[in-house]
């Protein structure tokens, strides 16, 4: 083998440093062996380059590698897919640093521990990490400075301070393409992993689920609004309905035989008639919202009622709600228009009724006998609604976390017997009262409220948000949203779920959290973060095509390609002209004294008189030349040659007084210069 | 046709940096492109790009536009760090035909750093560059070698500048034409008889005895006097350095001629001129070299012995400045 390439000790300093860290963010959440792995070859490594052990033989790294690949597959089942990929990129980055046997090897290896860095950005995408990547980035590429200044006796430092000049040199050029280059959807589908179940809503509601949910202070999403956003109580929003109820749970129903235009409409497709009529009927206010969606794992998104969406990427849904399509696994941004009422005379469908109506064929028989007799006291469906609202308001009922556990019978025990319960309680006691008497209804599930970031004037909703409320449908109205929540504790929707409770005297649910965030200097700072986390969210992680768009235009009016490319090719024209321009300034000669204008001047001079030029023998080289050119030029420049080399040479000290031998120079120039010329 | 692409490209490169004495590098003269290091680099953008794309992620995609933008500033860098270098042609180092001469550079930095700078011939593939560094404003020399195949002045061809500092991505390198020359004496061919006249040689042996010699005094020691006729006896009873002075051999003066290497031609006659001036030199005795139309008096002492093999080396070679 030939002679084993070292990295220089300054540069391996930094390549050292820039490996760890780079490879540091995978290894927090990963599998104890490739901890254990990555730790092992680094400090390999590090004895090799100290001299104590050596480079390991082809037939070990070859088993380490298949040992590697090995514990990838047993650990995430496949070797595909951003999880394991990074895993297995990670492991044999790791392996690569024992593998240095050439200049070309140390080139890889600080290739590759860029694309190491770049992929922290699939786990984490705050602001923080990403300065953390900026300054490794700067590391890696003091390393790569470093192996190519293979000089002994150069400090680390200078290959720093270099990478960071460049580092500043590129952020223009880097800025402007990230704003300018246009995001395209994505070209094709890549593999992606089933992330852990996060908290959030499900596909059905079973008891208990939504008081848990509430107690969580997890963001769910944001919420930015173009104009002013509506009220806190009118805040409903709406994510997914429940429309099935088997006794125990209600949960998304389907009906069989339906086409799924009939139930969703994408757009861009031919709108089918309900969506016609949905769009010819709203009215009322509108609002202009972007919502920046948490991952959820699901494919659901929030939004006020009743939304209206034109991004392909979205369906609109026949109840109101709106539907990615696919699982949201990553930060999401979209933008919805909300009209809040309907003139609805929309006609119910025979198959839509039904399912609206449908009840297990027994149990609860005290509410089945309570809801008929109502109806027929009440003569109208809106009576009867109201009837029911009443009865929660006017009967002893709670609003509280932890309702005591119901019997078989959940609707008759609830309403005739303990009267305590969370939203979901009375959600689905309404449902069943509703149905039961003959008017359809369902339940929907969401959020309701929201803080507002005063800083952002963005409003923020948590999981703690998380609400249930209900759907009638009422002949000449259609479908007709309650609260029954509401009407027992009308605090948790003008106020929130905190206020509420404090109302009704519970307080321990929140006990934990209470002491941190009720300080004020707390909230304000969480304020403050959050701010920090919604511009960075909404303008950085979730600068899409829209956003894009929407800044261009604001910057320079319509945008179309060919305008785009113009802005394009013009601004980064523009800043790569600039780092020409100061390339270039910079490289400008260092400006001279004056006896060495003085010397290139008559240089010129002489040069420019056909005398030979020999810049090799300094002026008095040139003497023989002017003697032959004109003899009276020849004494004046054998004067001015004396001054010079006085000057110059035996005499430094007095150029700092230039003055009168400058003047003195000049003058025999002058008279060379006409000499010369007769 | 590929010589006939070399010489078209030679002449290009002759018109576009013509040779002088000193040479400021500037856009001019300055070529540059990526190394393949450099194309292993943009393919990582480009796969963090599409990767960014694919995974909707706007920072990798950032990351990637960093990495982009960092390649066009390291474009930059490294035109700079060659570019305003000054080249000067320095001083040179003669040899023997066949074996090596040395030539020196001189580097004159600009107002910025200039760091690991390669120098070698363009044409002396096989030679191993010779690295520098200047920090701004800062001047250094370097040696290079060059191979002489023949007696006489040997240009050494273009000289090739390259840099790769910062990133090493791309590659900025200029070829120079300093001007410069190495002055190659001829090879020393050995010959029996001495071609010479005057003193014992003439018979072909050799005058060993110096104590043949009359010891004359001793004057102040001058550049250029044999290193072997120092009194080091007086040097080292701190009476400083003087030299011993001898009459001129009984034999009279010894003379290398031309003349007397009838029928040989005249590279022929100059190797084994050199050779007796190497074989005199070595033993210490003063000679004097006779070459048509030129001479130089018997003497000794490394400055005659370089005087005369100047004198061998030049011999009907065009005129030339000399350095």
């Amino acid at each position: 083998m030939a002679r084993v390439y070292q990295v220089p000790a300054h540069a391996f300093r930094w390549l050292a440093l820039g490996v760890v860290l780079a490879v540091l963010p995978h290894l927090v959440s990963a599998p104890l062996w490739l901890q254990a792995a990555a730790v092992v070859l680094v400090v390999w490594r590090l004895l090799i380059q100290r001299g104590r052990l050596r480079m390991p033989g082809i037939l070990l790294r070859t088993a380490m590698l298949f040992a590697l690949s090995g514990a990838t597959l047993w650990s995430y089942g496949t070797v595909l897919g951003p999880a394991a990929g990074v895993a297995l990129l990670v492991a044999a980055f790791c392996l690569k640093l024992l593998e240095m046997f050439r200049l070309r090897d140390a080139y890889v290896v600080v290739v590759l521990s860029y694309f190491v860095l770049a992929t922290v950005f699939l786990l984490y995408r705050n602001a923080l990490v990403t300065i953390y990547v900026l300054v490794v980035l700067c590391i890696i590429t003091a390393a790569l400075i470093g192996i190519n200044h293979p000089e002994a006796g150069v400090r680390s430092r200078t290959h720093l301070r270099v990478a960071g000049g460049l580092m500043l040199q590129a952020t223009p050029l880097m800025l402007v393409l990230f704003v300018l280059v246009p995001r395209i959807e994505p070209l094709w589908n890549l593999p992606s992993d089933k992330r852990e179940a996060r908290t959030g809503m499900s596909d059905s509601m079973s008891p208990g689920e939504i008081s848990r949910l509430a107690q969580s202070d997890e963001l769910a999403f944001r919420v930015e609004f173009d104009g002013e956003p509506p009220p806190m109580r009118e805040r409903y929003w709406r994510g997914l309905t429940y429309s099935w109820f088997n006794g125990r749970r209600w949960s998304q129903a389907t009906p069989q035989n339906i086409n799924s235009g009939e139930l969703v409409y994408r757009p861009g497709d031919r709108p089918p008639d309900w969506y016609e009529r949905l769009r010819n009927d709203r009215q009322g206010e509108q609002y202009r919202y972007r919502v920046l969606l948490e991952p959820t794992q699901q494919p659901w998104m929030y939004a006020l009622t009743v939304p209206f969406v034109d991004d392909r990427r979205h369906m609109v849904a026949r109840d109101f709600r709106l539907l990615a399509t696919s699982e949201i696994r990553d930060l999401y941004t979209y933008r919805v228009t909300s009209w809040t009422e309907m003139t609805l005379d929309q006609p119910l469908p025979a198959w839509e009724r039904r399912l609206n109506l449908s009840l297990p064929s027994e149990g609860n028989p005290q509410a089945r006998a309570m809801a008929e007799r109502w109806r027929e006291e009440a003569g109208t469906d809106t009576n009867f609604a109201n009837r029911m609202l009443m009865h929660f308001r006017n009967q002893p009922f709670y609003y509280t976390l932890e309702p005591p556990l119901l019997g078989d019978q959940r609707v008759d025990d609830f309403l005739f017997n303990t009267r305590r319960g969370f939203c979901e309680h009375y959600a689905q006691t309404m449902a069943f009262m509703l149905r039961a008497a003959g008017i359809p209804a369902r339940i929907v599930a969401g959020y309701q409220g929201g803080e507002v970031n005063t800083l952002g004037s963005h409003l923020l909703i948590r999981q703690s948000d998380a609400h249930v409320w209900v759907e009638a449908w009422l002949d000449q109205r259609g479908w007709v949203q309650m609260d029954p929540t509401a009407a027992v504790a009308p605090e948790r929707i003008e106020m929130g779920l905190r206020e509420a409770l404090e109302q009704q005297g519970e307080t321990d649910a929140f006990g934990a959290l209470d002491g941190f965030t009720n300080s004020a200097l707390m909230q304000q700072l969480g304020l403050f973060t959050d701010y920090y986390e919604f511009l960075w969210q909404k303008w950085v992680v979730g600068y899409e095509q829209e956003q894009q768009g929407q800044l261009l235009s604001g910057l320079f009016g319509e945008i179309t390609p060919v305008r785009l490319a113009i802005i394009m090719g013009v601004a980064a024209g523009s800043v790569l002209m600039l780092m020409f321009l100061l390339m270039l300034w910079g490289n400008r000669k260092p400006p001279l004294h004056w006896w060495q204008q003085e010397y290139w001047s008559m240089r010129k001079l002489l040069v420019r008189a056909g005398v030979d030029d020999n810049i090799q023998h300094g002026p008095r080289g040139m003497l023989a030349g002017v003697r032959a050119q004109s003899p009276a030029a020849a004494g004046a420049f054998e004067q001015w040659c004396q001054m010079y080399e006085t000057l110059v040479y035996a005499r430094p000290d007095l150029l700092a007084e230039g003055g009168g031998r400058r003047k003195r120079m000049r003058q025999l120039r002058r008279q060379v210069a006409r000499s010369l010329r007769r | 046709m590929r010589a006939q692409v070399q010489a078209w490209y030679g002449n290009w490169l002759r018109r576009r940096i013509p040779p002088a004495r000193s040479v400021t590098l500037d856009q001019r003269r300055v070529f540059i492109f990526p190394t393949r290091y450099g194309f292993f680099y943009l393919t990582i953008c480009v796969l963090l790009f599409l990767g960014g794309i694919n995974y909707e992620n706007n920072l990798i995609m950032g990351f990637s536009f960093m990495l982009t933008s960092l390649f066009i500033a390291s474009i930059m860098s490294t035109f700079r760090n060659l570019a305003s270098v000054t080249l000067v042609a320095g001083q040179y180092r003669a040899g023997f035909a066949g074996a090596h001469g040395a030539v020196e550079i001189r580097l004159l930095g600009g107002r910025r750093y200039h760091r690991s700078l390669w120098l070698r011939w363009r044409n002396e593939k096989a030679q191993p560059p010779r690295e520098v560094s200047l920090e701004a404003g800062a001047e250094d020399s370097v040696w290079l070698d060059v191979t002489l195949p023949r007696r006489g002045w040997v240009d050494p061809g273009r000289l090739q500048i390259t840099t790769r500092y910062p990133l090493g991505l791309l590659r900025a390198w200029s070829y120079v034409d300093l001007d410069h020359a190495c002055l190659a004496w001829p090879t020393p061919v050995a010959s029996l008889s001495a071609p010479a006249s005057g003193g014992k040689e003439e018979q072909g042996e050799r005058q060993h005895d110096r104590g043949s010699e009359d010891f004359e005094g001793v004057r102040e020691y001058q550049p250029g006097d044999s290193l072997r006729a120092v009194d080091w006896k007086k040097l080292a009873r701190g009476q400083g350095l003087n030299t011993k002075m001898f009459n001129d051999p009984v034999e009279g003066r010894l003379w290398l001629e031309w003349d007397r290497l009838q029928g040989l031609d005249p590279e022929a006659r100059l190797q084994r001129l050199c050779w007796w001036v190497e074989h005199l030199d070595g033993s210490g005795q003063p000679y004097g070299v006779a070459l048509p139309g030129e001479s130089l008096s018997p003497g000794s002492g490394s400055l005659h012995h370089k005087q005369a093999l100047d004198m061998l080396a030049l011999y009907g070679q065009p005129r030339r400045e000399v350095h």
